[in-house]
């Protein structure tokens, strides 16, 4: 028995190991080809954001112009500025400073990195904690009603959820303000920095997480909801399911795995609805984060702060785009 | 969005006050709020100020766009002088201030005992060094006005010479706001963390916020503080939530809104410091359908002045009188107030073969909060006159583009309002940088010229009687009333400052009870 068995087993192996290393060479040209296709999006939204900041009215040497300052100060501003050279030379010099970490300077002089050193890690922590109890509440929620179609739970959830993705941030955040905060001072209303430029405590995350936190998991419910009545639909579902097996192993067991790729790209799409929040809820709590620096550098039209920024949540967006694409990879891979 | 859309903007319009209030303004500092009992000393002061994170600020002569900012460089430097009580100008780092008789060099003497963060004593060298540094700035030529840097000179260790070019008796009140004394050389990139010689010094500043403490040795007097801390917020509903919920002590230049929720609260103090922000609304004086001067008449006799002040600004504010600079000490009290009259109003308008036909557009803006509301109260107050005003609403950037200094007809803001001469120079004279109006009126610029170059108090108190009174009877600004600025405390805060713009800004006084 193990005379015969020892040749076949080793010769196996040998194709085991080389299609996997087939596969983990396919994985990473995948990635490295996902990764330079998005790298030159961004290229092309940098370049668009540029664009676009030029084509509003005034500029970021007027924007930020006091008021008893004469035109000509305005104009050897703009020139301090380097305003009065054309867009593609500034995109052209802040583009190939970005490598080297240089996001430039701010219309009133202070480095970009230094205006995003603290807010961007607090809007880091915002964005994941919300966006990980929003996958968690999303996974419960959706199996949960899940597990009997138009029973009571799935009809309560199916009503909340809608209700909650139509409810926006600011609605939220204003609701949770009046009844946390200002009704029962249960929480601190807004966010106060310590000398690190974090939070000064934790209970000062909890209403801007839970106003990001509620839309989306109204959304991703409904998704998860849908993609699991989906894969019910499915023969080997079904089939599993007339075997007599248990409700629960049906729908962990046969059917969430079909039904990842359309979570995990529903929840990706989230990533971009949650930053776009932050901008209100930041606002609203007064949470330290580029949100707001978002908001006030548009108003500045101060170019180089607005593209760190967009630079940055793309990056953010893009690896958790590349993550869901990931997930949908090997789980179609792993089905074909 | 939209809401958050009007937050963000009115964030902003409240900061965009701040810029132009730093360009100028001032209130007094002797003058404050709650002054129940003996001050006590220690103690840590929590105070919220507006500010954004994209427009953050470290240098003292940079561009201010921050409230937060300007607040903590106002507390580490000193200015030359101050905004003053009895006299909108004090002196603050500059003891003593002098003018030749020909009004055109003034002599600033250093206070005795002055020393920077780290001991050494301040020179009239530093003082050179800053002024002409604060100069060479692009917006240099507007905060200190025919003052080359070259005519700023030290004589001997404790005096500094400045030089106008023409004469000048306005010049300290130039120095009030922007003047910040830093020690000679200091390189830019130290400009952060240079010593300054204020009544506070820096601790730790991060992101906006910042904590100071108090200077032992300030050579202005005692300072009542061990500590403030300075949190920056985006928007006045955020500041006004921190403070009602108990997590900041002061909320800086709330607003009216917020003072209306905090009304309700006992626990809560509202100080108003009147005078603090205009809104007028501007009429082309050299075309258009305004450059008729009973036509401009005729809008100031139509608006109900009592009405917009109590729905504009919730009844935070008072009445004014078309003259801008009301909380000058030398405002003309005296001339008397316009009130609303129709059947004048009409008259005058038929006289000057105004066309009723007509839809007149009165562009906006909501940069600060009560603007686009007043614009649009005053169209409907027109129309029982039977003229039709359509409001415009413009983003800030179009209408500093497009409308500012260009338009027949649009409203405005200034903070500041306690020089009735700072609008003269500023806004109204002829050919002045930001003619509003593009008014030029050659009884208006002798009237000015005057005061500028009128040493004797009394006669330059005539001359200003008279500017005032061709103001009031003809210029481009309809100014039915003034804001109060509005700081909420806790009610533990005394010796909060009581006087408008960045009067605001000097807690040297400030206590706070057990």
């Amino acid at each position: 028995m193990t005379g015969t068995t020892a040749p076949p087993a080793e010769s196996a192996t040998r194709p085991v190991a080389a299609s996997a290393a087939h596969r983990a060479g396919a994985l990473a040209l995948r990635i490295a080809s996902a990764l330079g296709k998005r790298l030159a999006m961004l290229l092309v939204l940098l370049a668009v954001v540029f664009a676009a900041i030029e084509l509003l009215p005034g500029d970021a040497a007027s924007a930020t112009s006091e008021r008893g300052e004469g035109a000509a100060g305005i104009a050897a501003r703009r020139h301090l500025l380097g305003l009065d050279r054309p867009v593609w030379e500034r995109f052209w010099d802040w583009i190939t400073a970005l490598p080297t970490g240089d996001l430039g300077t701010s219309a009133r002089g202070q480095q970009v990195t230094d205006l995003l050193a603290a807010p961007l890690p607090n809007t880091i922590l915002l964005g994941t904690t919300a966006f990980v109890l929003t996958v968690i509440a999303a996974l419960a929620l959706g199996i949960w009603s899940a597990a009997r179609p138009r029973g009571i739970v799935d009809r309560v959830v199916d009503l909340t959820s809608t209700a909650a993705f139509a409810l926006p941030e600011f609605v939220v955040s204003i609701g949770l303000l009046l009844v946390l905060s200002l009704w029962t001072g249960w929480l601190p209303a807004a966010t106060v920095t310590g000398g690190d430029g974090a939070p000064a405590s934790w209970t000062m995350l909890v209403m801007p997480v839970l106003a990001l936190t509620v839309p989306q998991t109204g959304w991703n419910t409904r998704i998860v909801r849908a993609a699991l009545a989906d894969q019910a639909a499915t023969p080997h579902v079904e089939a599993a399911h007339l075997d007599g097996l248990p409700r629960r192993r049906v729908l962990l067991r046969h059917a969430l795995p079909g039904a990842w790729p359309a979570i995990a790209t529903g929840i990706a799409t989230s990533t971009g609805m949650l930053l776009g929040g932050t901008v209100v809820v930041e606002t609203l709590f007064n949470y330290p984060g580029i949100g707001t620096v978002l908001a006030g550098a548009v108003a500045d039209r101060d170019t180089p702060v607005i593209a760190a920024v967009v630079a940055c949540a793309a990056a953010l967006i893009t690896v958790v785009l590349l993550l869901a694409d990931l997930v949908r990879a090997r789980t179609l891979g792993a089905r074909s | 969005m939209n809401v958050n859309r009007r937050q963000v903007l009115w964030a902003g319009g409240c900061i965009g006050a701040a810029a132009l209030l730093a360009a100028c303004t001032g209130g007094n500092g002797a003058a404050s709020s709650g002054s129940g009992g003996k001050p006590r000393k220690g103690g840590t002061l929590r105070i919220g100020a507006l500010g954004r994170a994209s427009a953050l600020t470290r240098d003292p002569h940079g561009n201010q766009g921050n409230e937060s900012d300007y607040l903590v460089i106002a507390l580490v430097y000193d200015t030359l002088t101050a905004p003053g009580l009895k006299d909108n100008t004090v002196g603050r780092l500059a003891r003593a201030f002098t003018p030749s008789k020909d009004l055109k060099t003034w002599r600033f003497t250093i206070a005795e005992g002055a020393t920077f963060h780290d001991g050494t004593a301040v020179t009239a060298d530093d003082v050179v060094w800053s002024l002409r540094r604060l100069r060479n700035t692009p917006a240099g030529a507007a905060r200190l006005p025919g003052v080359k840097a070259e005519h700023i000179t030290a004589e001997g260790k404790h005096t500094v010479v400045l030089v106008s070019d023409y004469a000048n008796a306005e010049l300290p009140s130039l120095t009030r706001l922007s003047t910040f004394i830093l020690k000679k050389n200091t390189p830019d990139k130290d400009i952060a963390k240079a010593p300054g010689t204020g009544p506070f010094k820096l601790d730790w500043y991060r992101g906006g916020n910042a904590r100071l403490l108090r200077n032992e040795h300030w050579y202005g007097g005692q300072v009542h503080l061990d500590a403030i801390e300075v949190t920056m917020f985006e928007s006045p509903q955020a500041m006004a939530n921190a403070i009602l919920s108990g997590q900041i002590d002061v909320a800086s230049n709330a607003g009216a809104v917020a003072a209306r929720t905090a009304a309700t609260r006992k626990d809560i103090q509202v100080v108003r410091r009147p005078n603090d922000m205009a809104m007028p609304i501007v009429m082309r004086t050299s075309g258009g359908p305004f450059a008729d001067a009973r036509v401009r008449e005729a809008m100031k006799l139509v608006v109900d002045r009592e009405a917009m002040v109590k729905q504009v600004l919730s009844g935070y504010g008072t009445v004014a009188n078309d003259i801008l600079g009301t909380g000058d000490p030398d405002y003309a009290k005296d001339i008397p107030q316009r009130h609303r009259d129709l059947a004048k109003a009409k008259q005058l308008l038929k006289d000057a073969s105004f066309d009723f036909s007509r839809t007149y557009e009165l562009v906006t803006t909501e940069d600060v909060s009560g603007l686009a509301e007043s614009a649009t109260l005053f169209a409907s107050q027109a129309r029982e006159a039977g003229i039709k005003i359509e409001v415009v609403k413009q983003e800030s950037g179009t209408f500093y583009q497009k409308t500012w200094l260009k338009g027949d007809f649009y409203t405005n803001y200034w903070g500041t309002n306690d020089s009735v001469v700072f609008f003269a120079s500023k806004t109204l004279s002829t050919g002045a940088g930001q003619n509003e109006a593009d008014w030029s009126d050659k009884d208006f610029d002798a009237a000015y010229h005057k005061v500028i170059a009128t040493a004797d108090t009394k006669a330059r108190t005539a001359a200003l009687r008279g500017l005032q009174q061709i103001e009031h009877d003809r210029s481009g600004y309809l100014l039915w009333g003034m804001a109060d600025g509005i700081d909420l405390a806790a009610p533990k805060v005394h010796g909060l400052p009581k006087l408008p713009g960045y009067g605001r800004v000097q807690l040297e006084n400030v206590w706070l009870a057990p």
